[in-house]
């Protein structure tokens, strides 16, 4: 497909950017909500996956609002009217050739989008509205809220600040956060999105909504954070041919979320048909990696390690020719096309994580996942479990990932069997042995927790740990800050396998020979 | 309007889609006529299925209320075969190439499938 081409509409004097895309039979023309940029969406997984599902019933025409994105600069300071924005709408369809299209409105997008159909019926073929409303400080937020949602706008735009307000379940999407920043500075600059969001703060359309006489959709999800729901349980009592359809989930963007789950309804509404499910159904290999023992970190060195590793988790699936499947918590999951390559990437993770200081524990799986959206179902679910199983360190994979991955030179060690909820039968296990483990395993183990492998430093401070002493009181003697004895400390207990200070204790006074632990 | 008498044909069409009337248009197929459509997000294996004039008279709708022009240019009529090409263009210059065959019952519609690529 050839990149897609941004074109431009003339509305008064103003230059409105729009793209076209899709060969369908009827027009959909999407009204953005606060801001857009046309280029930028296509860079989001989310986003585009909205629109790929949208023009692929539609003729799905796309603008950026004057003043946002793509489209030309407004005085941020006297910025239009709803109604100036609106016939934007209508310059970007004439420009298009559209002479009747459905309207998707999401967001700030609904209001405008009710307006046009309220002032255009013959050219509104239908009315979708996602997360939409008829008046701001009654659903959105009240003035005093406003000035604070401002207040951030104004002294933290492009940073991604705003990000909470919208996504709450995306902020520890590293990844995603940093496209949202993006999306904050190449959608408008910070005076323009202070004034966007005081005008968006005026809009009131209740007076309208009786004039609506195209079919209308509502959709809205049941504990969206931006929006209250009740905003679209309002518009389905007011616009007479209203349907409303609540849906889960709590993030508001409409191309966060279960994507799928909302272009199914809007496409159902708008042909009449439902959408073909594509039950396709391919075998993989799923890794889900966590990191170990979070409690033994303070809450900010486990965010910046958590950071860290998930920046390493992107490169290592990548490298190993993975595709990322989604993170759920302290879960990240990958999926591969063969068993060998979840495992040498959990290994080579594995390595990764005690290079920046922290532990992984993993879990493969492989099974049929649906090739569409990320995995959820039984195999994800398994994968997941053996992660929370998984002990520091460890590999745990179900035997059937070692029965094919026989072969690959990889090495398994029985690790017994394990009853869950979602299986009928004991899943029988392996642990996957990294390349040092190619010895015996107890050889190995033995290796690991030679005393040789401390530093001088932190032998010392084992020394200490026998004798007794507190973080405070080691600092003291060897001239140390707590902190670093404390991070010391936590290396010593990493390295050694240990599991606390009286085990290192302990560990050093059985290891104590002529030059010292 | 098609009276009971007059049969479908080549010049019937061409007037109609260049004149972008979907009434008339609509007015050609049986009642149970359908229509499949192949392009890039139809496949052949999977094409899009418009049944029954209902259905098929939103279809035309839809297409003729876009102000882009329609071309019809070539026509071959044999027996209850008929086939056109459709060569249309959006103001903003992007163009529409298609191909249809059709199988004309007692001198209507009701099979017609429609083979189109868009530039994109």
């Amino acid at each position: 497909m050839r990149p897609i081409e941004t074109r431009y509409a003339l509305s008064g004097d103003v230059r409105i950017a729009y793209q076209v895309v899709g060969q369908g039979s009827f027009d959909l023309v999407f009204v953005p909500g606060f801001i857009s940029n046309l280029d930028l969406h296509w860079e989001d997984e989310g986003y585009s996956r909205l629109l790929k599902r949208l023009s692929a019933f539609s003729r799905l025409i796309l603008f950026d609002k004057r003043g946002t994105g793509l489209s030309d600069r407004v005085d941020a300071h006297h910025l239009p009217s709803l109604e100036t924005r609106m016939d934007d709408v209508r310059a970007v369809m004439d420009a298009a050739g559209s002479g009747r299209a459905a309207l998707l409105g999401a967001s700030e997008g609904a209001p405008m989008a009710m307006l046009f159909a309220a002032t255009y019926p013959e050219r509104t073929r239908a009315l979708a509205l996602y997360g939409g409303y008829a008046h701001f400080h009654k659903w959105v937020m009240p003035p005093e809220r406003l000035e604070a949602f401002i207040e951030t706008a104004e002294t933290a735009w492009g940073t991604g600040a705003t990000l909470p307000n919208f996504a709450p379940g995306r902020v520890d999407d590293a990844h995603f956060a940093q496209w949202w920043a993006r999306f904050e500075r190449l959608s408008a600059s910070p005076t323009a999105a202070a004034a966007l969001a005081r005008m968006n703060a005026e809009i009131d359309v209740r007076d309208v909504l009786a004039a609506i006489s195209a079919p209308t959709l509502l959709i809205h999800r049941r504990n969206d954070v931006r929006v209250d729901p009740d905003a679209s349980r309002y518009l389905a009592r007011k616009i007479p041919n209203a349907k409303l359809v609540e849906v889960p989930g709590r993030d508001h963007p409409i191309w966060t979320g279960d994507v799928d789950r909302v272009a199914d309804i809007i496409e159902e509404f708008l042909t009449g048909e439902r959408a073909v499910t594509e039950v396709d159904r391919v075998l993989a290999a799923l890794l889900v990696t966590r990191i170990y023992d979070t409690a033994r970190m303070g809450d900010r060195m486990w965010g910046e390690r958590s950071q860290r590793f998930q920046e390493i988790w992107r490169q290592q699936v990548g490298r190993h020719g993975g595709r990322l499947a989604g993170t759920q918590g302290e879960m990240m999951m990958s999926r591969f096309d063969g068993p060998a390559r979840a495992i040498r990437c959990a290994a080579a993770l594995r390595e990764a994580a005690q290079g920046i200081g922290v532990a992984s524990a993993q879990g493969a799986h492989v099974g049929e996942i649906e090739l569409r959206g990320p995995p959820v179902g039984l195999t994800a679910r398994v994968t997941m479990q053996l992660a929370s199983h998984a002990g520091r360190g460890d590999i745990l994979a179900s035997r059937l990932i070692a029965d094919l991955a026989v072969g690959s030179g990889l090495h398994f060690a029985d690790a017994g069997r394990i009853t869950l909820d979602d299986l009928d039968e004991p899943l029988a296990l392996v642990h996957a042995m990294s390349e040092q483990h190619l010895e015996p395993d107890c050889r190995a183990r033995t290796r690991t927790t030679e005393p040789a492998v401390l530093t001088a430093r932190e032998s010392e401070v084992v020394g200490l740990i026998a004798d007794g002493k507190s973080n405070a009181a080691i600092a003291a003697e060897l001239r140390l800050s707590e902190h670093t004895v404390k991070r010391h400390v936590a290396n010593i207990l990493l390295k050694l396998d240990l599991p606390s200070r009286a085990a290192a204790a302990a560990f050093s006074v059985r290891h104590t020979g002529p030059d010292g632990p | 309007m098609l009276t009971k008498t007059q049969a479908v044909d080549g010049a019937a069409i061409k007037k109609a889609i260049e004149g972008r009337d979907g009434k008339l248009l609509s007015s050609f197929y049986t009642d149970d006529a359908l229509v499949r459509v192949i392009d890039r997000n139809n496949p052949p294996s999977k094409p899009r299925e418009i049944r029954g004039r209902a259905a098929i008279s939103t279809f035309w709708d839809d297409i003729c209320s876009r102000a882009m022009t329609h071309k019809v240019d070539t026509t071959i009529a044999d027996g209850d075969s008929l086939a056109f090409t459709q060569a249309c263009a959006y103001p903003d210059g992007t163009k529409v190439f298609a191909a249809a065959m059709l199988e004309l019952k007692n001198g209507r519609i009701a099979r017609q499938t429609v083979v189109q690529a868009w530039d994109e």
